[in-house]
């Protein structure tokens, strides 16, 4: 039992936690590339603006000022800065909720982007800042997972980070594969890019080794059910986690439930074949759908339920 | 950086440091630290010793690290500028203000003594009004207040605990002696930080805490929650406690949050509270869950909008009723605030004779009240040498410090007690004690004041420890954070000093 208001404003710090990761990450591989002269470094840049949607000039220097202001232009509402501004807003606010452990991690990171240093030190070394950044907020998911009860609280929080995820990485392969604007990428440096976007080049190699194809990278991300940044893993937990907390709450039939149990078992079950014959499309597209339905029904059913389902027995 | 482990007393260390010798030089004020021609009080002697040996470039390198610990752990305010916000901590020092023992002693059975009459007078009051009949205090300053809340007349509170947690704030005036300059019985805040700056201090200066033997402060948040359940003891076996908080923008919300974190008891806003059949509800993931005892850090006016101020909209509509009802206890009682207006405080001794047949074991101040024609006069006649307070004002606002004010300030001040002398009170100006204090990488005397925090349910509970506000600015006598006070760690000795 936790207050519905802090029930969500966890689930928030989950989605804002991980889309300043995702972006992050996105920007400090696309500025990798541009140290490069070669066509997939351009297809790189593209990929990456393509799937963080910001316009794409087709000039070379448009990657470091496009990725400055993803890291720390506060007028725009996708950068890090924002996203790790709200993410501790809402801690803020859930401040009791929280083990000490957690809020400093937090806070410190906030402290560092907002404060008068960052500017320089993205000057000096941009990639390098954007790396702190994320190991800084591996070390926060770190001291949560060790640190807080994994109870009710840490659910919703982690519900937040799987269906951000599973969003972001989708959209990334719609980018990549199949969003019919602009061709499918199949130069290889392009192609391990769109593997460290998703931080998961090391992985690949590991089940597929240096064997690098758009249609291994779909399978992987697409339904791998091991590694953390698959859709399918990210679907999974979603059902898991949706499914203790109905039991816990004694929510019988919740649409958030049973929507997750659905595109799990979509993903679960699909055909990898007839994914690439036909494109993924209509498969990236149900899966953003469905995540935004599922966001949906989860505050419908824990947060801004009517009052008159709510009073005690 | 090197553990502070205690000092032997060598004959390095018995010398005083140049520093001290070269900036610390306390005024006319009782000093805290110093007696009389520079000699050390026995219970400071261990804390001056560890100063001496560190040396400045050490204190200021402490300083920067308990100011970094505040800021990472958010103990902040937040300004709002045009365009921006930006964080601020509250300045803390990290010097400890020392009490010996005895002193602490007095100050303890005679805050319990004062907080017993005060919730006598404020049952008394709001029940049969016994010494308005008797004319102890008179009718109209009690029933005109501003804070007075017709709506509690005649209503039942458990143990007679109207203020279950009372804030009273203590000053030394010239002799060393302590005396109460007021109670506040409403929403006293601070008492996070009298924890937050013991944590501090701990670990500023372990060897010396550890060889002073101080009182522990930490029990503060369970003995709190033992009264706000004591509370609701006669018709629930379990109360559900909650601490109801304005929001993250007020400006107390980390005291409100850490109260409810170390209480382990859900930080509820107004907005997830719901009136249901005269009972209060919070709105959890699985539905309504009752709620039995409000700890309120929201005033009276805000907290229901049917009964109280109908703009508000950080209290619950209906929860006056389901008080009234009896079905929700609200922590400190709506109305408290009557008993620390300004004007009623020149009463309390008697207040305390009274009811309890004592003499007051803390004095008051010297109190004009205004409103009495021949004493308004004396005022008049002496601002230059007075503090004027507004009796409906807190915060250091609405005041002036005669001795430290202009000629023509003084004048604008004089037609407005003119104007309205019911709302004014006159003090003579007290030149609080000194503490040392780290300014500008110098030890300087700073004016400071005591904040002791009482609870009052089943039984009076005063924590051994005390928030110590600081005039931060030279000579300055206004402690209030709002007018650039700062604070520091307030240590109650466990045993007496031997000199």
């Amino acid at each position: 039992m936790m207050l519905a208001r802090v029930a969500d404003s966890l689930y928030w710090i989950g989605r804002y936690i991980e889309r300043a990761e995702h972006v992050s990450r996105l920007s400090a591989v696309m500025l990798n590339a541009t140290l490069d002269r070669t066509q997939g470094a351009v297809q790189t840049g593209r990929i990456g603006l393509a799937a963080l949607g910001e316009p794409d000039s087709g000039r070379a220097n448009q990657t470091y000022l496009a990725a400055h202001d993803l890291a720390l232009d506060r007028t725009d509402s996708g950068s890090v800065v924002v996203s790790l501004a709200r993410a501790r807003e809402n801690a803020r606010q859930v401040r009791d909720q929280i083990t000490t452990e957690t809020w400093e991690r937090l806070n410190l990171l906030y402290l560092r982007i907002i404060g008068p240093e960052a500017e320089r030190a993205f000057d000096d070394d941009p990639a390098g800042f954007l790396q702190e950044i994320i190991a800084d907020l591996h070390l926060f998911k770190g001291a949560a997972d060790t640190t807080l009860s994994h109870g009710e609280g840490w659910r919703f929080l982690l519900l937040g980070v799987h269906i951000e995820r599973a969003q972001l990485i989708a959209r990334l392969l719609e980018v990549c594969f199949s969003d019919g604007k602009t061709p499918a990428v199949t130069e290889p440096i392009a192609l391990m890019s769109v593997l460290r976007m998703a931080c998961a080049l090391e992985p690949y190699l590991r089940v597929y080794t240096a064997d690098i194809n758009s249609r291994f990278i779909l399978e992987f991300l697409l339904f791998d059910e091991d590694f953390p940044r698959s859709v399918r893993f990210c679907t999974a937990r979603i059902q898991e986690l949706l499914g203790h907390l109905g039991g816990e709450l004694g929510v019988r039939r919740s649409d958030a439930l049973r929507l997750a149990g659905r595109l799990d078992a979509r993903l679960k079950y699909a055909d990898v074949g007839e994914v690439e014959a036909t494109g993924a499309s209509a498969l990236l597209t149900a899966v953003a759908a469905e995540c935004a339905s599922i966001h949906e029904a989860i505050y419908a059913t824990f947060v801004a339920y009517p009052l008159e389902l709510g009073l005690p027995a | 950086m090197s553990p502070d482990t205690p000092v032997a007393r060598d004959a390095t260390v018995e010398e005083p440091l140049p520093l001290m010798q070269a900036a610390y030089l306390p005024g006319r004020a009782y000093d805290e630290m110093i007696a009389s021609a520079g000699v050390v009080r026995p219970h400071y002697e261990v804390l001056q010793d560890r100063i001496a040996s560190l040396g400045a470039e050490e204190l200021g390198e402490r300083q920067r690290t308990l100011e970094r610990s505040f800021l990472l752990q958010g103990i902040t305010f937040t300004v709002y500028g045009a365009e921006s916000a930006t964080e601020r901590i509250i300045p803390t020092d990290l010097f400890p203000r020392i009490i010996p023992a005895d002193e602490w002693a007095t100050i303890e059975t005679g805050l319990t003594q004062r907080l017993t009459a005060l919730n006598a007078f404020l049952g008394d009051i709001y029940g049969e009004q016994k010494i308005l009949m008797d004319g102890v205090v008179p009718r109209d300053l009690v029933l005109g207040a501003a804070s007075y809340r017709r709506e509690m007349q005649h209503l039942y509170v458990p143990h007679n605990a109207y203020a279950n947690v009372c804030g009273s704030d203590l000053i030394r005036g010239e002799d060393g002696a302590f005396v109460v300059l007021e109670d506040n019985l409403r929403v006293p805040s601070g008492v996070s930080y009298m924890l937050a700056n013991r944590d501090a201090a701990r670990r500023t200066f372990p060897g010396v805490f550890f060889q002073a033997g101080v009182r522990p402060v930490e029990r503060y948040p369970d003995l709190l929650l033992a009264t706000l359940k004591a509370m609701a003891s006669e018709w629930r076996s379990d109360p559900q406690v909650v601490v109801l908080t304005p929001g993250v923008y007020n400006s107390a919300y980390y005291e409100h949050a850490y109260l409810a974190r170390l209480m382990g008891v859900p930080l509820v806003e107004g907005r997830d509270l719901v009136l249901h059949d005269n009972h209060v509800f919070m709105r959890t993931t699985s539905g309504l869950r009752r709620v039995d005892v409000i700890y309120r850090r929201v005033d009276d006016d805000f907290i229901d909008p049917l009964t109280f101020r109908r703009d508000s909209s950080l209290g619950a509509a209906g929860l006056f009723n389901a008080y009234r009802a009896g079905n929700v206890m609200i922590c400190n009682a709506p109305g408290t605030g009557v008993a620390d207006d300004k004007a009623v405080y020149a009463y309390v001794p008697d207040i305390i004779r009274y009811y309890l047949g004592e003499e007051p074991i803390l004095p008051n101040v010297e109190t004009f009240l205004c409103r009495e024609p021949s004493q308004l006069s004396h005022v008049l006649a002496n601002l230059d040498s007075l503090v004027v307070k507004a009796v409906g004002a807190s915060g250091g606002y609405g005041m002036l410090v005669g001795p430290h004010a202009s000629a023509e300030e003084r004048a604008t001040f004089a037609e407005a007690l003119k104007a309205n002398p019911d709302n004014y009170i006159a003090q003579p100006t007290i030149q609080l004690s000194t503490a040392p204090c780290l300014v500008d990488g110098r030890i300087e005397p700073r004016h400071v004041d005591l904040r002791p925090f009482i609870l009052s349910g089943d039984k009076v509970v005063v924590t051994p420890g005390a928030l110590t506000r600081v005039a931060l600015r030279r000579g300055s006598l206004v402690v209030n954070s709002s007018q650039g006070g700062g604070s520091k760690d307030t240590w109650v000795l466990a045993e007496e000093t031997r000199a």
